[in-house]
């Protein structure tokens, strides 16, 4: 590509931004491996030529958009503000090929006005309707239809169980109550649709005597809440050992509001079990709740089960895994590096990778007695002495030249990486695992891909990011209520929609 | 009297609604569930404990398990909660690597299998294989073959993990084995996936890494800290379920086309998946998303403070006794912002940062926490927690596994209990129940795991139907 | 750090030869006096990203600040002085329990005080090729872990929750 020069004057942040803007800094930055490279370099090398042509023929991402969509025809509600969780199952059920409605209040959910450090100059703006949008909820409102209704109104109220009859699914993220108390729950609903599957979301619950409060001035309870209360906060960070407490030896959270993640996928989960069920054998519906606290509780390894077995309580680890060895990061010249193997096959190539460059690797590792057995390697003295030596080698080089020397052994091993050295990664950008869309509202958006995009038959897929408010009102009052538009000017004018 | 008169203004939306009449309650029962009030209502249709009596939603589904670690092995113990009917298929008298992993090697359980009466399976293999049949198998032996064709043949679908082309090179990858059963649902997860790095292995820890998840997790360099380690193996777990996902969303479609799929699933990509903004940001702007502690970059307040004393000085756990100091503080919104600062007596914190945009600046969330910190050097995290939930704010203590397994509210709901395994005894459940109310096709779990090769019999003689004399011969030679 | 210290110090004539390791993440950058685990010689080390930037250099006379948080002596058959050994090696606070083992605990009984089977060696149970039963025969298998729970039940040891 041929680059042209350009002057630029910066006076203040503002003038740097639009450098890195796709338009001028096309993503991605240096083209991937083209497919012959891969099949000469990879798979030649490895005897699989034949494999990797049918796994390149049948599954690439690039083919997914012309294969049909598994979950076509099935139609949900979301309502729900504030958190990611409603909106991930939404976002999931839309690359499955379902159509998803999302329902706001006439203001707006207020993730449309979250962004980092409250810098509006990271929203994006409709080229439409010249509306912002923060990047949190334009990333997850993939596919989503976005209407505008008050369920304060009778009127909207009516509408909303005249669209409720019709659908497959409910997804409720309300405060606990808050669409019974309407007249909307599931035990009013079910009535009017027999086969309605009804989702409650929460960070603890919806009810329960840890359910979820609002405050007095009504601010809802967000994540991290759910990760305080099932212990993952308590347990992740490091040690006051390592670090001195209150400088980063302490509990940690996780970066991003993981539980509403985690209650997104097995929510999208226990609805598509539900309709399953419904589907196949009964023709009902049913009531379902799926909590983060909770669903995060469930992937939780050992730790709960473990104060049942001898009463202890885990303790966090900062880079460490307790329960294997090797499988940690460390730092290395440049970064952090990740190692990772822990039968014996694995554990003495990751030896004799780094004994190559540092010979007394061998004789205080490998030859120690305690470490030759895979149980006892597990201990904490054993992790303190193994990365200890580890972490010795990996100073003098860079996460590339670690990575490198130990997939010559055949070692899982990879570099903790940061979003732009992901967005760059010759794997991540071959497939691709982040993309663009070009899109008619927002322009040209990177996202991160569906893990599900790579398919034989039913790819998922992502063909819409984001969505100003109330942008489908118009199209769902007719198509789904039967309300022309004259009639949804009015309701707009009264506040309703 | 008076009941009814409450009953008429609480559901008084309900009552007035002009679709009342068209839709209201049939039946007395009906009546009466409409009456409850709704947490009783919730309580009585999840009916925490009586998961027996309900039908399964998965009934009928045939799975099998070829997978070891966590993240496959999740994928299908998510379908044998619903109700599937799982196999899981483990090495000779090896069994999953898995079951060799427990913290600080202190926690097991025997026997791991007969023939080496001094190894157990240790608690890193808890929940990942819930509900599911043991049976052993050697793939490298030709003549395992053909029970393997028969039980594909037999089954819904299939999960493996193994080095990709490992499978065809065996024989049994999805182009194989689609032709003998075109319902067949095929799924391989891993690291990488087709591509420049597709023979690279992978591990949880290396999604938490590579795909940008460790990048924006631990303390800030300005705090003094490191990119820290999701404390469990959540990039495995997370990435299983969404596999189920894929697995569902293909039964679905399954059903009207009577054909499967083949789903390739990147673990790796999963991690990618959850960093939310950070794609967008980075898309447009080139800003590149970093670790910010335990306060939250887009809100303000919302983070974990350090309090000045333990809940419990004088326990003998040290996590109680050292580690009981962490609160969970959230007052972003201006009422809740204003009052927060009356509490802690610094009214002009609140008239230096008025709007939420002046408060989640970088230098004003390094102030506020400060202050905040400050305020609670002197108090323990009970006290901090109590004075500021008296004012009507959010305040939550940073619980710890006792705190969890105490608190009665996943008692009341079901989802932490006590269960007696059929071959292990009393074990503690913290997984399955939580994953998911559903009122009329429960989760459940009925055994935690079961030792290798455990259900051999059932599987080779019962299922497939191969007499007991060529089950033992197989087993003589450790073929299965 | 990352580094070790190779304390070769004399004692009582012969050399002291211990490996002193200073672990990752809080030696990565650190400055201050060290101990030998063994001789309890003092080191001065200036750590910079993981580099020995100064040191270790004899600082005999003073206190350490600090003190390493395991040691071996690889010439001598890999004796250790493992965390928490009193003016040796530093103490690791953050554990799961106040007691750490290290090794498999052998554990019999829930904490509510109801059979579970977490010891070795168990008593051989398995059928035709490795087969388990869906019960486990206690009173058959392990007689005195039965017996001992009929005693914990008379006490009232056995608790719901």
């Amino acid at each position: 590509m041929a680059q042209e020069k350009r002057n630029i004057e910066i006076n203040s942040r503002a003038d740097t931004l639009d450098l890195m803007h796709p338009d001028i800094r096309p993503w991605p930055v240096t083209p991937p491996p083209d497919p012959e490279w891969v099949m000469a370099n990879v798979y030649a090398k490895r005897k699989a030529e034949e494999f990797g042509k049918w796994c390149e023929d049948n599954l690439r991402y690039e083919y997914s958009f012309g294969k049909p969509e598994a979950l076509q025809g099935f139609k949900f509600l979301c309502i729900g503000q504030w958190r990611l969780a409603n909106k991930f199952v939404s976002a999931l059920l839309c690359e499955a090929g379902a159509e998803v409605i999302n329902i706001e209040p006439p203001g707006g959910d207020p993730l449309r006005q979250l962004t980092p450090f409250g810098r509006e100059e990271y929203m994006l703006e409709s080229k439409i309707t010249g509306e912002k949008c923060g990047l949190d909820f334009l990333h997850e409102m993939r596919g989503q239809k976005s209407v505008t209704l008050n369920l304060e109104s009778e009127e909207g109220r009516a509408i909303y169980r005249t669209m409720a009859g019709q659908m497959d699914g409910i997804i409720d993220e309300m405060p606990p109550g808050y669409m019974d108390s309407l007249g909307l729950g599931y035990r009013h609903l079910s009535k009017l649709n027999k086969g309605l599957v009804y989702l409650n979301m929460a960070v603890r619950g919806t009810w329960g005597p840890y359910k979820d409060k609002m405050s007095k001035y009504g601010q809802w309870t967000l994540e991290p809440f759910g990760g305080c209360a099932n212990s993952f906060v308590h347990n992740t960070g490091f040690p006051q050992d390592q670090l001195p407490r209150g400088k980063g030896g302490d509990p940690t959270r996780s970066g991003v509001w993981f539980a509403d993640y985690v209650a997104g996928e097995q929510g999208a989960n226990t609805l598509l079990a539900a309709l399953y069920w419904r589907d196949q054998f009964s023709g009902e519906g049913q009531f379902c709740e799926v909590t983060g606290a909770e669903t995060q509780m469930d992937i939780l390894d050992f730790d709960i089960a473990w104060y049942g077995f001898n009463g202890s309580i885990k303790a966090r680890t900062g880079g460490w895994d307790p329960n294997l060895n090797q499988y940690e990061w460390n730092p290395c010249r440049d970064g952090y590096m990740m190692i990772g193997g822990q039968t014996d096959r694995l554990w003495y190539r990751i030896g004799m990778c780094i004994e190559r460059d540092f010979p007394q690797f061998g004789r205080l590792i490998h030859e120690d007695p305690i470490l030759k057995e895979m149980g006892a390697r597990n201990a904490l003295a054993m992790l303190i002495k193994t990365y200890t030596v580890t972490t010795r080698w990996l100073r003098d080089i860079n996460r590339i030249e670690a990575e490198q020397k130990l997939l010559q052994y055949e070692v899982a091993a990879g570099p903790v990486l940061f979003i732009d050295e992901v967005a760059e990664f010759p794997q991540f950008k071959y497939r691709p695992w982040v993309s663009t869309i070009d899109s008619d509202h927002y322009g040209t958006v990177m996202f991160s891909a569906s893990p599900n995009s790579f398919q034989m038959r039913t790819p998922h897929r992502v063909k819409v990011l984001g969505r100003p408010l109330g942008f489908d009102t118009y199209e769902i009052m007719q198509k789904y209520c039967g309300v022309g538009q004259s009639r949804v000017n009015e309701l707009k004018e009264k506040g309703v929609i | 009297m008076n009941d009814k008169k409450e009953w008429r203004t609480k559901y008084k939306n309900l009552i007035e609604s002009p679709l009342e009449e068209q839709y209201g309650p049939k039946s007395k029962q009906e009546l009466d569930e409409m009456k409850m009030p709704y947490e009783d209502f919730c309580k009585a249709v999840f009916a925490p404990g009586h998961e027996m009596g309900k039908p399964e939603a998965l009934k009928g589904t045939r799975f099998m398990s070829t997978t070891m670690y966590i993240f496959t092995p999740h994928s299908c113990a998510n379908l044998a909660e619903l109700g599937a009917e799982v196999y899981k298929f483990e090495m000779p008298r090896m069994g999953d690597p898995m079951k060799h992993t427990s913290p600080f090697n202190e926690a097991y359980l025997y026997p791991l299998h007969d023939t080496r009466p001094m190894t157990g399976t240790g608690y890193g293999f808890t929940s990942a294989n819930i509900n599911e049949y043991y049976v052993s198998i050697d793939y490298h032996i030709e003549a395992m073959k053909e029970p393997f064709y028969r039980i594909v043949k037999m089954s819904d679908g299939l999960v493996e993990c193994y080095r990709p082309g490992t499978f065809d090179r065996w024989k049994q990858s999805y182009r194989y084995l689609a032709e003998m059963n075109p319902r067949f649902i095929y799924v391989w997860g891993g690291g990488f996936g087709y591509g420049p790095k597709v023979f690279g292995g992978s591990y949880d820890i290396l999604g938490q890494a590579h795909a940008g998840l460790a990048s924006v997790t631990g303390m800030h360099e300005f705090m003094g800290g490191h990119c820290a380690k999701h404390s469990n193996w959540c990039i495995d777990w997370y990435s299983g379920t969404q596999i189920t996902f894929g697995v569902l969303a293909a039964m679905h479609w399954r059903r009207k086309t009577g054909l499967g799929t083949m789903i390739e699933f990147s673990q790796v990509q999963a991690a990618t998946r959850v960093l939310g903004h950070a794609a967008p940001l980075y898309g447009r702007f080139g800003i590149v998303r970093q670790r910010w502690g335990n306060w939250d970059t887009q809100l303000c307040v919302h983070g974990i403070i350090l309090c000045g004393k333990s809940d419990y000085p004088d326990a003998i756990n040290p996590q109680d006794k050292f580690e009981a100091r962490y609160a969970m503080v959230s007052a972003f919104q201006d009422a809740d912002f204003k009052a927060l600062c009356e509490v802690i007596k610094k009214p002009d914190m609140y008239s230096k940062y008025i709007k939420h945009k002046d408060r989640v600046g970088a230098e004003a969330q390094v102030d506020i926490y400060a202050t905040l910190e400050d305020w609670a050097k002197d108090k323990s995290r009970a006290e901090v927690v109590r004075i500021l939930q008296n004012e009507g704010l959010l305040a939550e203590p940073v619980m710890n596994d006792r705190e969890v397994y105490e608190n009665p509210h996943y008692r009341t709901r079901g989802t932490l209990r006590w269960m007696d395994d059929p071959l292990f005894g009393d074990v503690l459940v913290q997984g399955t129940y939580s994953a998911g109310l559903m009122s009329k096709t429960p989760r459940r779990q009925v055994w935690i795991w079961r030792p290798v090769g455990a259900d051999n019999v059932k599987f080779y003689h019962e299922l497939l139907g191969y007499p007991i004399s060529q089950v033992k011969e197989w087993y003589d030679k450790a073929w299965i | 750090m990352c580094d070790i210290i190779w304390c070769k110090k004399d004692v009582g004539g012969k050399p002291c030869d211990t490996v002193n390791y200073l672990d990752p993440y809080c030696f990565w950058n650190w400055k201050g006096n060290i101990n030998c685990a063994e001789c309890g010689a003092v080191y001065f080390i200036h750590m910079i990203n993981g580099h020995m930037y100064k040191g270790p250099e004899d600082r005999p006379g003073e206190k350490p600040d600090t003190s390493p948080l395991y040691a071996d002596k690889p010439l001598d058959g890999y004796k250790f002085i493992t965390m928490g050994t009193e003016g040796r090696t530093r103490p690791f606070q953050c554990l799961p329990r106040h007691i750490y083992l290290g090794v498999p605990d052998m554990v019999k009984f829930s904490i509510r005080g109801k059979p579970l089977r977490g010891w070795r060696p168990q008593a051989p149970s398995a059928g035709i090729a490795g087969q388990f039963p869906f019960n486990w025969n206690i009173k058959k298998l392990a007689p005195e872990v039965w017996a001992e729970y009929q005693e914990k039940i008379a006490k009232g040891e056995v608790k719901d929750w």
